[in-house]
């Protein structure tokens, strides 16, 4: 594709309308879920003072992974220089903004206090991981616009590697930020350990790539882009090297947790006998998202695109198992205030294994959320020119 | 003109005896830092409890904070707030089974404050750990971050607060050693007057800094230990026997 | 002409804004039920400066009082509304942000949304004792507002 242009996508009237509607509608449902939460009170949630962060916040953190992980395309293409992918830059940069606000619309739609917002933008906490992430959230933000006008305005042209390579340095900070919102955290066994931070990184480079796949696939149905056999094969390479890193630095963090001795109980409530988590873990996290389609992308060696969708679509729901396991397991399993101790009765379940049963309003503002990446994106597309095709 | 400013002048005096006064009175009179002074790092509030004192089936510490902050609860147990609940526990080596109190512990490094995006969590100078409520943009950052489960999140519209504790929807709050009493003098919180009345005197509260204090003495006379001490967090509530 | 109504509005509006509506201005406000405030000559400062710049004063002390413990009365609102609530015939408090109470009945007005008693308490309420006044408490506020009312 060296010789190429980019157009505003022309998808047919009806469907075009259809599909915005339909995500308008899912929005509303967001909008609403969360005015009725505000209004409430979050006792309507499924989240209490145990399970503190709830399907929310599963929500956020995965498309806060995935804004940085999209980003993959345009970093193979400024910051290491393939050739190959630099029509795709734009969109991949369009991708990464898209996801990052839908993120952070979730996370500030769940605070308790969201009419404080402003008090968030303006008091800070440096010694807080959150507000160092409030200024690479919104750093990423004006870094990722620079970028796409220095891609699409030919006078700037020559910044746009620099700015690329700014880029793709940011989102490795990025996702350490968030991988350290919880691999900070002293209190909770499953979560103290640095590994967190790699760990969300290898996890952004898999799930970005999957969706900026499956996102790529949808648009060629609407339009037909011309994507070359050569991109299909090198993103299932990377596919694959993405899910053998994740295994690795899964492997990594159980092991690290399981050679602490204090900490082999809440390994083994998550790895043997912590009911739905255990579930979630091995099926949804280790089967379905990173062992199924690494052996079956290692057998489909012909780089078939429908393969290839399926393999993103699995490691995508895998991903989202994966944060759910991380943070509601982390959360479900008692804090150890007494090492030395059992506890036999509390008012306050200090020593149960929390449950979480989230609510409807909960998923709505998920999915609401989830809706705004794609709409920003189906109108962006329409209406700037983003997709790449042949001159 | 001059007649009626007069007469109200002095009747306002008047009512200033009858209203004013008797409410400053009835609260503490005894005012040890002055009202209109900062509080200093001179004092360091801290709490010592004795957990074999600590008597099974007795709550009326959780009782009194209740009473005192106007913690009134919903009927939802997983989520109306607790800033101070009763623990038993057993040991996993001696199999002595102990009662006791568990509220926030007061960090000398407290990791709520330390992950608090806005800075609301945060440690006054006389070492109470404690929710600026105008600020908190109610994250439950903190309630991720705390060892003790100290922390409740307000998930409901309240209406009944209490005048010297105020809180609401929205916000993350936990004990805060009663800093509206200590600020008018007092020197006990509500759960250790509750525990001496009731005849156990398992909570002990006071001034760290000062060698003659009641929790000083209690402290020296036990050789208490924090919980999780591994953490390192310097937490200023301490327990005996456990 | 449009002009015209849009100027009017406009001096309508200042003139409503103009006309006092509460105490320690020679007219004893019109809530429902009587208030320590109502027997008062004067705030804790000037009336004009009360009225216009209470919440700086509100603002300043919540941010001393919350983290340096100072406690002082004037400008704590515990005290603002210790003084401003009013009782009923029953010397009952009434929650001073109810309809046509002293803080609602003003920010109705000017449009102005009032977040204080989500947190705090609209009306004294001490853990240990019911606030109520006395019988002959309300009596000596009610006689000194109808004398400010008469003269």
């Amino acid at each position: 594709m060296s010789d190429y242009t980019l157009n505003k996508l022309k998808a047919p009237r009806l469907l075009y309308w259809g599909i915005f509607l339909f995500l308008g509608f899912l929005i509303l449902i967001g909008l609403a879920s969360s005015a009725y939460m505000e209004h409430e009170g979050h006792y309507v949630t499924g989240m209490n003072n145990q399970i503190v962060w709830g399907l929310p916040h599963i929500f956020a953190v995965t498309l806060i992974i995935i804004a940085s992980g999209v980003l993959n395309i345009a970093s193979m293409s400024s910051a290491f220089n393939k050739k190959l992918y630099k029509p795709l830059a734009p969109l991949s940069a369009l991708f990464a903004i898209a996801f990052l606000i839908a993120g952070l619309i979730i996370l500030v739609l769940d605070l308790g206090r969201p009419d404080r917002l402003i008090v968030a933008m303006t008091t800070y906490n440096f010694k807080s991981i959150f507000a160092w992430n409030i200024f690479l959230y919104s750093g990423f933000f004006v870094i990722l616009a620079v970028y796409i006008w220095s891609m699409l305005d030919f006078n700037v042209n020559r910044f746009s590697s620099l700015v690329g390579k700014i880029a793709f340095g940011w989102r490795i900070i990025l996702t350490t930020g968030t991988g350290s919102i919880f691999g900070f955290l002293v209190a909770r066994e499953a979560y103290s350990t640095a590994v967190l931070a790699p760990l969300f990184i290898v996890m952004s480079l898999l799930y970005g790539t999957a969706v900026f796949y499956l996102l790529l696939r949808v648009i060629s149905r609407l339009q037909s882009i011309d994507i070359p056999d050569e991109i299909t094969k090198n993103i299932r390479r990377l596919m694959i090297i993405f899910l053998l890193a994740n295994i690795y630095f899964l492997i990594l963090y159980h092991i690290t947790n399981l050679y602490i001795s204090k900490q082999i109980a809440v390994e083994s409530f998550i790895l043997l006998n912590g009911g739905g988590y255990t579930t979630m873990f091995w099926l949804g996290q280790v089967g379905l998202g990173l062992v199924i389609p690494l052996l079956y992308e290692m057998t489909n060696d012909e780089g078939r695109s429908f393969g290839l969708t399926i393999t993103s679509l699995m490691a995508l729901v895998g991903g989202f198992f994966a944060v759910a396991v991380i943070i509601i397991g982390g959360q479900a399993f008692p804090l150890n205030i007494f090492p030395d101790h059992i506890i036999l009765e509390s008012s306050f379940y200090d020593n149960v294994i929390h449950s979480y049963t989230p609510s409807i309003f909960e998923f709505g503002l998920g999915v609401g959320g989830t809706s705004l990446a794609l709409i920003i994106i189906l109108i962006l597309i329409t209406n700037l020119k983003f997709i790449p095709a042949k001159k | 003109m001059n007649n009626r400013r007069h007469f109200l002048v002095k009747s306002a005096s008047a009512l200033t005896m009858t209203f004013i006064v008797p409410s400053l009175l009835s609260s503490y009179a005894q005012a040890k830092k002055p009202l209109d002074q900062k509080v200093t790092d001179k004092k360091s509030w801290g709490m010592h409890i004795d957990v074999d004192k600590c008597a099974d089936g007795c709550t009326a510490c959780v009782d009194a904070c209740n009473e005192e902050n106007g913690l009134t609860g919903f009927g939802r147990p997983e989520t109306d707030s607790q800033w101070i609940r009763k623990i038993k526990i057993k040991d996993k080596t001696t199999e002595k089974i102990t009662t006791m109190p568990m509220l926030c512990q007061h960090c000398e490094n407290p990791p709520c404050c330390d992950v608090c995006p806005t800075g609301a969590s945060f440690k006054r100078v006389d070492g109470i750990v404690m929710v600026n409520q105008h600020t908190c943009i109610g994250c439950r950052y903190c309630m991720m971050a705390c060892p003790f489960k100290a922390r409740s999140f307000v998930h409901e519209t309240l209406s009944t607060q209490n005048t010297n504790a105020p809180r609401g929807k929205g916000c993350v709050e936990s004990c805060n050693l009663c800093v509206n009493r200590i600020d008018h003098g007092s020197e006990t919180t509500a759960c250790e007057d509750a525990c001496i009345k009731a005849g156990h005197n398992a909570i002990t509260f006071g001034d760290l800094k000062d060698s003659n204090s009641k929790v000083r003495l209690a402290i020296e006379s036990n050789s208490p230990r924090r919980l999780r001490d591994d953490l390192n967090l310097k937490q200023k509530v301490f327990y005996s026997n456990i | 002409m449009l002009r015209l109504l849009l100027i009017s509005l406009l001096i309508f509006v200042c003139m409503t804004n103009l006309q006092p509506s509460s105490a320690h201005d020679g007219n004893p406000h019109i809530s429902p039920g009587k208030s320590k405030a109502d027997s008062q000559e004067a705030c804790v400062e000037p009336t004009d400066v009360m009225r216009k710049e209470h919440y700086l004063f509100l603002l300043h002390q919540r941010d001393e009082t919350v983290i340096n413990g100072i406690r002082t009365k004037n400008h704590s609102l515990a005290n603002c509304i210790d003084c401003h609530v009013s009782y009923d015939e029953k010397g009952k408090a009434i929650p001073i942000n109810a309809e046509g109470q002293f803080c609602q009945d003003c920010h109705v007005k000017t449009a102005t949304n009032i977040t204080c008693f989500s947190c705090h308490a609209a009306e004294p309420r001490y853990p240990n004792h019911e606030k109520t006044i006395s019988k002959d408490e309300l009596k000596e506020i009610s006689k000194i507002a109808k004398r400010i009312k008469d003269e």
